[in-house]
């Protein structure tokens, strides 16, 4: 019975993951082609679902939605970069005072009020929990899937190209980069942008898939980010090597982390813990890798 | 692959619905939802489970969940609730509610702590009933009761200051109410809305310098640092009027108070309404707390060199 419980749960969790992963595609950008900290996915997220949730209430279709909240994202994306490339500010600094200032605007966005709802029997939306259990192709995890795959197929693309290529070369090895007559400075911003677009492009689904916008919905929302990366490159890193592949890797590595806190749930545990079972967890898949590096030596040795 | 998951969700579905059939005897599963550990809300969970409890002896089993704070966490669990098929939800707090309200069309859903049912649901029209799956008890302060009040406090101030958390729909939606109220009696709002807990120090002492006596709303963020605030007003000597107890009783002098208990508690005898003798929850009427009461923070009181009239009751 109580195994049961735990199946029913899953749909919940796999389509919450699958919105989470889009946003840890996003981080995955910065943090793993880029190599840049980027803290403004905290407040972009949020404006991303503030803008979707103002457009949608006030009768706008919810593509043209997504799509302002991918645009106004890499508006966010554009201050962290112009910060960092042109004020000098290190990029860590400029992500949180971008994050910093997006709680204002987001209160903009959504006319001062904190909180917007966006009820599912009144607006017509692209996901929602209410679909999660259907045997349909309303359930939310079909178009999530669809999207995410697009998403996926348009960046290996983009990634693909020559300007693609110069930008993952920035991020591997700028001053090499900058010999080869890239312009770093310019693939950071436009690496920043991109990124901050996805992660508001998730926000706004999060937003319609909970039924509500509110300021304060993503915080936090780097450290689950984060953890799906490192959880998905520890868990499928050795099947998937290609860049798209990667990206799979991110998607699913955000359903394990749901999946993870649905079992932990399950299991009984005090909600009241679960941001120290979160930390623990994230901490533990970022070990598995130095441990293993560090048992490696030992083995080739004896 | 996907047809294999969905075989094995519809098998799990059929399980689960047979078994439920197979227990005989009316027991009840209720999901409770809250948003974040806080007093207020803690103790309108405790009136709840109490209510229930009371009414329903052992046939009642309490799924108790608590989002920490985070809105996403609070859609997981109301996925949570609706994957194992609880009879009722209560959800406390307005995130919550949304979160719950999005998930499901089918299990009747209970609200607490949520102010305004029209705007957290987005109701046109609202006429006391939501006309779906939804209903509950609001925690919307008397307001009228409260102007009343720091009239009767303070009739020669000024300026009134707002202090209150931007963050908190409820808190600028009481602002609101409260402040055409005020203008009524001849009062001058301003408006000090803060952030989070970092620049409440610094919000506050900028409305101390600007106004007479200050209003903080059912402001939970307020609620937790009443500490702070109080080291900012006691020194400029500024009164604040409060929106409720907790508040009143850290940097308040006082307060026209509704009891969160009380409140769960009204929300628990509408759970049974609902679980035992099947009323249709889309008809019942959102509910206000039951009563309010004048209290006043006696040490605050004398510090700042204020007498209130005898029909207030000191704080304890």
């Amino acid at each position: 019975m109580d195994l049961v419980k735990l199946f029913n749960a899953f749909p919940g969790a796999v389509s919450q993951g699958l919105v989470w992963g889009i946003m840890a595609i996003g981080v995955y950008l910065t943090y793993r082609i880029l190599d840049v900290s980027d803290l403004t996915v905290d407040g972009s997220m949020a404006t991303g679902g503030a803008v979707a949730a103002m457009m949608i209430t006030g009768g706008a279709d919810p593509w043209l939605a997504v799509l302002c909240a991918f645009l106004v994202g890499t508006l966010a994306g554009l201050v962290t970069g112009l910060f960092h490339t042109t004020m000098g500010i290190p990029a860590i600094l400029s992500g949180i005072l971008t994050q910093l200032a997006l709680y204002s605007v987001n209160l903009r966005i959504m006319g001062g009020k904190a909180n917007t709802a966006v009820n599912v029997s009144k607006y017509s939306v692209l996901v929602t929990s209410r679909n999660v259990r259907l045997l349909s192709a309303d359930n939310p995890i079909v178009l999530l899937i669809v999207i995410t795959a697009v998403l996926i197929v348009l960046l290996h693309l983009f990634f693909s190209t020559e300007y693609g290529c110069s930008l993952r070369a920035t991020g591997a090895n700028q001053n090499m980069a900058r010999a080869q007559g890239i312009n770093t400075k310019f693939g950071t911003v436009v690496g920043l942008m991109l990124a901050n677009g996805i992660v508001a492009f998730s926000g706004a689904m999060l937003t319609q898939y909970q039924g509500f916008a509110d300021v304060q919905m993503a915080r936090g929302a780097i450290v689950i980010g984060l953890a799906a990366v490192i959880i998905g490159e520890v868990v499928f890193g050795k099947i998937f090597h290609s860049f798209w592949g990667r990206l799979i890797c991110v998607s699913l590595g955000a359903i394990i982390y749901y999946l993870v806190m649905q079992i932990v749930l399950w299991l009984g545990l005090n909600t009241n813990d679960l941001k120290m079972l979160t930390a623990l967890v994230v901490a533990v898949f970022l070990a598995v890798p130095y441990w293993k590096s560090q048992i490696k030596p030992k083995k080739r040795g004896a | 692959m996907k047809k294999i998951l969905a075989l094995i969700l519809a098998v799990c579905l059929t399980i689960g619905c047979a078994s439920t059939v197979l227990a005989e005897e009316k027991t009840y599963t209720v999901g409770i939802l809250q948003l974040i550990q806080h007093v207020a809300l803690d103790a309108a969970t405790q009136g709840f489970r109490d209510a229930l409890t009371e009414k329903l002896g052992d046939r009642v089993v309490f799924d108790e969940k608590n989002a920490s704070g985070d809105s996403a966490t609070c859609s997981i669990l109301a996925t949570d609730f609706v994957a194992a098929g609880v009879d009722l939800i209560m959800a406390n707090a307005t995130p919550a509610l949304q979160a719950c309200q999005a998930a499901t069309v089918d299990i009747p859903i209970l609200g607490t702590s949520v102010t305004d049912y029209a705007t957290a649901l987005d109701i046109d029209n609202f006429a006391g009933t939501t006309g779906m799956n939804v209903s509950g008890t609001s925690d919307l302060a008397p307001m009228q009761g409260q102007a009343d009040m720091l009239h009767e406090l303070f009739p020669d101030a000024k300026v009134v200051g707002m202090l209150y958390c931007s963050a908190e729909p409820n808190s600028v939606y009481q602002i609101n109410l409260i402040t055409e109220m005020l203008t009524g009696f001849g009062y001058e709002c301003r408006n000090f809305p803060f952030a989070d807990s970092n620049d409440i120090a610094s919000v506050t002492q900028v409305a101390c310098d600007e106004c007479d006596v200050l209003y903080i709303p059912t402001d939970n963020t307020a609620a937790s640092y009443t500490e702070t605030i109080a080291n900012v007003t006691i020194p400029a000597g500024k009164p604040v009027v409060a929106g409720e107890e907790g508040i009143c009783s850290g940097c308040g002098v006082a307060t026209l108070s509704i009891s969160y208990y009380d409140l769960g508690y009204a929300t628990g005898l509408m759970a049974y309404e609902v679980l035992e003798n099947g009323v249709d929850i889309s008809t019942m009427p959102v509910q206000t707390a039951p009563n309010a009461v004048k209290e006043y923070n006696a040490e605050m009181c004398a510090t700042l060199g204020i007498t209130v009239p005898d029909d207030y009751v000191a704080i304890q």
